[in-house]
């Protein structure tokens, strides 16, 4: 009877620890969904992104419930790995970019509830954590918000709506000229980039102009690059730029410029329609007006992106960051100086 | 050959912890005046984490994870019913970052020193004989605490920290069954205090084994079960602390051991987590040396 007993004992201890060592499977959770930190941890198309949100101090907030909207939820615009390759991104280069403005950008993904597809209407707009509001255009029968293309839609996560975006996109929260100089002084990549730019609109007077915060701009902004092959030509022959001898590399070249010249140059970058800002999916292939009154020649709509050629262009120029939002329009940066006729 | 299996198993059955995943406690107690002392390496490697609700691959940040860890481990007999057991670990955690990664989050690679120190006292309070074995009955408690001054609160940067900075206070039920022809099986259950806000855990070992005067040889399967008050990484109520997660666990090993010369021995076993819960998904091997007297 004594044994009796001490065997129902161990029987009871080994059929404790079997039932305990049972208990973790996944069938526990499995039916949880994610989070949207977790999503963009679990798949490897958002490699960039999960690195992205871990250096832009927003992982622990995509893992939580929103607190700041009484859904509890987010919806995030997230971008793939190629839409941040597109700008050369990937986890190793972010830190080619300030953190503030990687926190900023990704901010400007996110949005408070759950916003879904059958929702979003060509022409409509939704605010963003960081403030400016995005944009839906329909083209074609494709959504896009702003001028990124939506890839997939309303992927459910436990604290919010998933949609799948091919571009970054990019809101400065200033106007085209502070945003050309947040570039200028290595607030946004924390190499300067848009120097040469910068110094030719104070050189052609154009500040003033560019800041009007009634306007709606649609900007072609050249690259450092874009603007030393111009000014200095072929690095590897002498003096075969525009400027000659004179060439230095350094932005006060464009000082060395007539401000004629440099004000007729800048204004072919801007289009004449001053009041509709433009998205790439809401360019179209052929010649548009510029506010200096010739035209220049857009390419087709490739890929979310388009060429765009001067008249005295020898080939089109490419758009390197597209569909930049800023308060006052929409900078697109581009990998030549657009030139009319001189 | 009674008295030599007796030795034997005792000896034996302190084999190195390999961590988090083995209970320090066996099923077996030391005679009076008996112990043993054992040194041991492990080495572990994860590049899938068990996150909520599935796994994935690639760590984040650090891509995989390797730890090393050297453990002092020992056990004595106060009284043929009542034994100390102690170990202490120094961990070494070793991430996959590139370099850029680590720049731009001014994270390192690596993290080591040493962990916790646990002291565990064991009591055997009954014991019978059955037809062709032994039967024990164990009570255990014990205290783990940090005595290296590492650091667990750096954000995802503790990803790679060698330990969650708790003290836990644990107890543990024990029954132990020797059959006289070597087959033994031990089950326990227990329950971990925990602090640093570390979520309690229910804790539980099943371990089969076979012990001869030349040989032995366990296969285990260890199980620990959070508190649900614990928060999934990246999931509801994630801060970044990772102290803070729910971390459950099945994991299965098994331990060899053979004597060499005199009361010196070598042991070796492997390990691997066949499920989890906000923890890698690591498998590795130990080797240690014990001395017994």
């Amino acid at each position: 009877m004594k044994n009796l007993y001490k065997y129902t004992g161990i029987a009871l201890a080994f059929l404790g620890t079997v039932l305990t060592t049972s208990c973790e499977t996944d069938s526990a959770y499995e039916d949880e969904p994610a989070s949207i930190a977790a999503i963009a941890v679990a798949n490897p198309a958002f490699t960039t992104l999960e690195a992205a949100a871990i250096l832009g101090d927003v992982a622990v907030t995509l893992s939580n419930s929103n607190a700041g909207d009484p859904s509890g939820d987010f919806t995030v615009f997230a971008p793939t790995d190629d839409a941040f390759a597109r700008l050369g991104l990937e986890e190793t280069t972010l830190g080619v970019l300030q953190q503030p403005f990687l926190k900023n950008t990704l901010l400007y993904h996110v949005s408070d509830g759950n916003l879904l597809s059958g929702s979003i209407m060509d022409g409509g707009t939704a605010s963003s954590l960081l403030g400016p509001t995005r944009r839906f255009i329909n083209r074609d029968g494709t959504l896009y918000i702003n001028g990124s293309e939506i890839l997939a839609t309303d992927i459910s996560a436990s604290n919010g709506t998933v949609h799948v975006i091919d571009k970054v996109m990019i809101a400065s929260g200033a106007d085209v000229v502070q945003t050309a100089l947040a570039l200028n002084d290595g607030n946004v990549f924390k190499n300067p980039e848009l120097t040469f730019l910068v110094a030719a609109v104070v050189h052609a007077g154009l500040v003033e102009t560019l800041s009007n915060p009634a306007a709606s701009y649609t900007v072609f902004a050249p690259t450092d690059a874009a603007f030393k092959t111009l000014l200095g030509g072929d690095p590897a022959v002498a003096d075969d730029g525009l400027l000659g001898a004179d060439y230095t590399g350094m932005p006060s070249d464009i000082t060395k410029l007539p401000v004629d010249l440099v004000t007729t140059v800048l204004a072919y970058h801007v289009f004449a329609d001053t009041a509709n800002e433009k998205f790439t999916p809401e360019m179209n292939q052929g010649p548009v007006a510029t506010f200096q009154g010739e035209n220049v020649t857009l390419g087709a709509f490739t890929d979310g992106v388009l060429t765009v050629k001067g008249i005295s262009n020898a080939t089109p120029a490419n758009m390197v960051i597209p569909d930049v939002q800023t308060t006052n329009g929409i900078v697109h940066v581009i990998d030549q100086v657009l030139l009319p006729t001189l | 050959m009674n008295l030599n299996l007796r030795l034997l198993a005792g000896a034996l059955l302190m084999l190195p912890v390999t961590m988090l995943a083995q209970s320090p406690v066996s099923g077996f107690m030391k005679a009076k005046g008996e112990g043993s002392i054992t040194a041991s390496f492990s080495s572990e490697k994860y590049d899938e984490v068990f996150l909520v609700p599935q796994k994935v691959d690639g760590v984040p940040v650090f891509n995989e994870v390797q730890t090393t860890s050297y453990s002092l481990y020992a056990e004595y007999g106060i009284s043929d019913n009542f034994n100390l057991v102690f170990n202490l670990p120094y961990i070494k955690s070793e991430g996959e970052a590139t370099p850029e990664t680590l720049d731009n989050l001014g994270y390192e690679n690596e993290r080591k020193g040493v962990q916790d120190v646990s002291l565990y006292a064991k009591y055997r309070f009954a014991s019978t004989a059955t037809p062709n074995g032994m039967i024990n009955f164990i009570a255990a408690a014990g205290i783990e605490t940090p005595l290296g001054d590492y650091r667990a609160d750096e954000g995802l940067q503790s990803i790679i920290a060698i330990g969650n900075r708790s003290t836990d206070i644990a107890g543990l039920a024990i029954a132990n069954y020797k059959h006289n022809n070597g087959i033994f099986a031990t089950g326990q259950i227990g329950y971990s205090l925990r602090s640093n806000s570390v979520p309690n855990a229910l804790l539980s070992e099943l371990k089969l084994g076979y012990a001869a005067s030349k040989f032995y040889l366990d296969a285990y399967i260890a199980n620990q079960l959070s508190d649900d008050s614990g928060v999934d990484i990246l999931g509801e109520g994630f801060n970044g602390f990772f102290p803070a997660t729910r971390v459950n666990y099945t994991r299965i090993g098994f331990n060899a051991y053979v004597p060499v010369y005199k009361g010196i021995g070598v042991s070796g076993g492997y390990a691997n987590y066949i499920e989890g819960r906000n923890l890698g998904d690591a498998d590795g091997f130990n080797w240690g040396v014990t001395y017994s007297f």
